[in-house]
């Protein structure tokens, strides 16, 4: 089967061409586009499906790839500067992931856009081309560096789909938002990246994840290091820059305010950024570069802080949003925090298996609230719907499904992938590890927060009596916003069962099929590896707790959460519980001043930062250069005046010359 | 046999005279003259040097010197017609547009 790693460079190759398609010839052709693009980007979509399913049945039957195909700089005596695959078993994952959703997100814009007669269509298949093709390479990237270009082109790309309508002022200024927020992420971890590069010679994933753990291992051996730090210090360094890009992306506090004024774009690309591309990029990277962070204590600790409080951070404020797409928004920060906790506290396994299954429900999750909104006629105020379930019954029981799983109900995928994570928390904080218990205590307050937030924006959509006379008259919707939606309603129900950690432990069986799955060829990408990292060098143990007892922690909160929704909002005419919390609720609807406060560091610490050094480089950079200049204009003035036109001058000139240059040479000469 | 020193003095003398030609006339002609006394003032320096020496490349660069001289006239009588054309004299003080 090595026949399928050779087509691998093909995966984001194809979505590149349905950009270029879209791009040229809707620029050039728009009447020979059909559907303004729609059919290149599914079709390509569609091979990039089927190859990266090739690709994961070949890495299945222990095939890997691992290798450079195109040095861009060459170095002499130093590193050099590559693009390059590395096929793992991870990597294999995540091309199915991300094609299945653009796959999927495609078909769902021929209904979405397409049918409302949307205008600008090839600039947006296009930019989901671009957006699809970059995400893919991402996945695929060998090394840091090619990571952090493709993670730039992922940026990019949502500042262009998100200002799809940029006409208006509001996806335009959340598209500058997105981009600049996450931009700044990225500085750390452009600065992170350079780091490693010094530090290591090579940003290669499975070379310098190798060179550190040695460099950290017993004997040690010798590396470069900076700032005169030991190397266990130093690579704390470089992994909490890295970690800037990753919080960033992935919208962690306290960079996660661009990700609810992202959805002003339209929801496919809301569905694409939340499930499986922009913001599963950042938790993507700590996961590939695993092999680097499992040797840091320090950085895990703050992960699984950072995820943990974000998680629960987010999921206050879902709690009181209005619109259906911000109550997702805010779910999306918050389950992404349940991937970081996971990541940081040591099980990788676990916060993979959460980026998987919640790919899918926040896929189907957001498709479904775009067939809302589309039925809706583009209100997207939920106390202006209700009553919708026997209006769009497909719909309904893919929703149910899909909230179901993000509430974390038994057997729904969020069920199993959140009960892994918050076990491994449990397990290894009760081991000892402070940071894990506290974390893991935010992670299971948010548990209930989800469950009673995600039920209060189902009931009030869905159930209950219309409750304005659009909602009524809601209907409408065609076969291809249906489809996808019905297949990821299915695959929410199904696809925790790729890895029911709690059934095996049960019963003996071994149907950790994930976990089997991730040991994977390469062995310094294999999660047995990575275990074997974070309990030597981080000094994780793990402590004897049940998976059932664990579950069932997790398992009442969720039902709790969903039961205490159901009581306050089930009715047919619920009420605004919300009002009573009074200033809280001002706060929280508020996202607790986060914009105000940021806004407030930019206006008076950056703008007044700038101002200095612009007046610095205004000044004295430039009054140097200035000076030189006219200085020269100045002297060049004098001088001009010796040139006259007039011969006889000259020669009187050249004449003098002669005389002083026969005196100097008699003085010097010792003539006299 | 008349020693080196004369001709060098001679030389000099004839070095002078252009000198004090194109420093004190405005005439082009005169001009072009005396600018012609200094290149054969230096001619003169070869051939004497060249006879005290006894090596006769002096003498061959004098007779080069020679046809450039007679090219560098040719150019001179070239300008000084053009100069008159457009200024109706051959005064050399009198064009003074060439500059900055």
């Amino acid at each position: 089967m090595a026949g399928a790693l050779e087509f691998a460079a093909a995966i984001p190759a194809l979505p590149f061409v349905g950009f270029l398609i879209a791009l040229l010839a809707g620029h050039y052709y728009p009447k020979l586009l059909p559907k303004g693009g729609a059919i290149p980007g599914i079709l390509a979509t569609a091979g990039s499906l089927l190859l990266s399913a090739w690709v994961f049945l070949a890495v299945g039957s222990g095939g890997e790839m691992n290798e450079e195909i195109y040095t861009w700089v060459a170095g002499d005596g130093t590193f050099s500067l590559h693009f390059g695959l590395l096929v793992d078993p991870l990597s294999a994952l995540m091309v199915v992931l991300v094609s299945l959703v653009a796959f999927l997100v495609h078909v769902f814009s021929l209904g979405y856009m397409n049918d409302e007669d949307e205008p600008g269509l090839p600039r947006y298949y296009a930019g989901l081309g671009l957006f699809s093709a970059s995400m893919l390479a991402f996945a695929l990237s060998d090394n840091l560096l090619m990571s952090f270009v493709f993670f730039e082109l992922v940026g990019f790309c949502s500042w262009w789909l998100i200002g799809h309508w940029y006409t208006n002022p509001g996806p335009a200024s959340a598209a500058k938002k997105a981009f600049l927020v996450t931009r700044f992420g990225d500085y750390f971890l452009l600065v992170g990246l350079v780091g490693i590069l010094g530090t290591f010679g090579t940003a290669t994933f499975t070379e310098f994840t190798e060179t550190a753990a040695t460099a950290l291992g017993p004997g040690g051996a010798d590396v470069t290091t900076f700032f005169g730090l030991d190397p266990q210090a130093w690579f704390a360094l470089l992994g909490l820059l890295v970690l800037g890009g990753v919080v960033g992306k992935s919208a962690q506090f306290p960079l996660h305010t661009w990700l609810p004024d992202a959805m002003e774009g339209p929801t496919p690309v809301s569905a694409l950024i939340h499930a499986a591309t922009m913001v599963a990029a950042g938790v993507y990277l700590v996961a590939r570069m695993y092999g680097f962070f499992a040797l840091l204590p320090t950085v895990l600790a703050v992960i699984a802080l950072v995820g943990g409080f974000t998680a629960l951070f987010a999921a206050t404020m879902a709690v009181v949003k209005r619109e259906i797409k911000q109550v997702l928004a805010y779910s999306t920060i918050s389950q992404y925090g349940y991937m970081m906790l996971g990541l940081g506290a040591g099980g990788y396994v676990a916060g993979v298996f959460h980026l998987l299954t919640h790919a899918v429900f926040k896929a189907l999750l957001f498709l479904g609230a775009g067939v809302v909104i589309v039925a809706m006629h583009h209100d997207e105020d939920m106390w202006e719907m209700g009553g919708l379930k026997d209006k769009l019954p497909v719909t309904y029981w893919a929703f149910l499904s899909g909230s179901l799983a993000l509430a974390g109900i038994v057997p729904f995928a969020g069920f199993w992938s959140k009960d892994e994570v918050l076990h491994e928390a449990l397990v290894y904080g009760l081991g000892g590890n402070t940071a894990l218990l506290v974390a893991y205590a935010f992670g299971i307050v948010a548990v209930f927060l989800t469950g009673f937030y995600t039920f209060r924006m189902f009931l009030l959509t869905f159930h209950g009596e219309p409750r304005s006379s659009t909602a009524e008259s809601a209907g409408g919707i065609g076969w291809n916003m249906k489809l996808p939606v019905a297949v990821l309603g299915a695959l929410a129900l199904l696809i925790g069962f790729v890895n029911p950690a709690l059934v095996s432990d049960l019963t003996g069986a071994n149907l950790d099929f994930l976990h089997s799955w991730l040991e994977g060829p390469i062995e310094a990408t294999a999660a047995g590896h990575y275990e074997e990292l974070v309990t030597a060098n981080a000094a994780y143990a793990a402590a004897e707790f049940s998976a059932l007892a664990s579950a069932g922690i997790s398992l009442v909160f969720a039902l709790a959460g969903v039961g205490f929704a159901w009581l306050l909002y089930s009715g047919p005419e619920p009420v605004e519980h919300t009002e009573k919390l009074g200033s809280i609720k001002t706060l929280l609807y508020n996202n607790y001043y986060q914009d105000e406060y940021q806004v407030w560091l930019a206006e008076h610490l950056t703008l007044p930062v700038s101002r200095g050094v612009s007046k610095f480089d205004q000044g004295i950079v430039d009054g140097i250069v200035d000076g030189a200049s006219s200085v020269t204009l100045f002297s060049g003035a004098q001088a001009r005046r010796l040139q006259t036109g007039r011969v006889s001058n000259y020669v009187t000139l050249l004449a003098l010359g002669l005389l002083v240059m026969l005196a100097a040479l008699g003085v010097l000469g010792g003539w006299f | 046999m008349i020693p080196t020193e004369y001709y060098l003095l001679l030389s000099a003398a004839v070095f002078c005279i252009g000198v004090f030609g194109v420093l004190t006339r405005r005439n082009a002609l005169v001009f072009l003259m005396s600018v012609e006394l200094m290149l054969n003032a230096a001619n003169l320096n070869f051939i004497a040097f060249s006879h005290q020496y006894g090596n006769l490349v002096g003498q061959t660069f004098s007779l080069f010197t020679m046809a450039l001289a007679a090219a560098e006239v040719a150019v001179g009588i070239g300008i000084v017609l053009v100069l008159y054309r457009n200024f109706k004299e051959v005064d050399v003080t009198t064009p003074t547009s060439m500059r900055w």
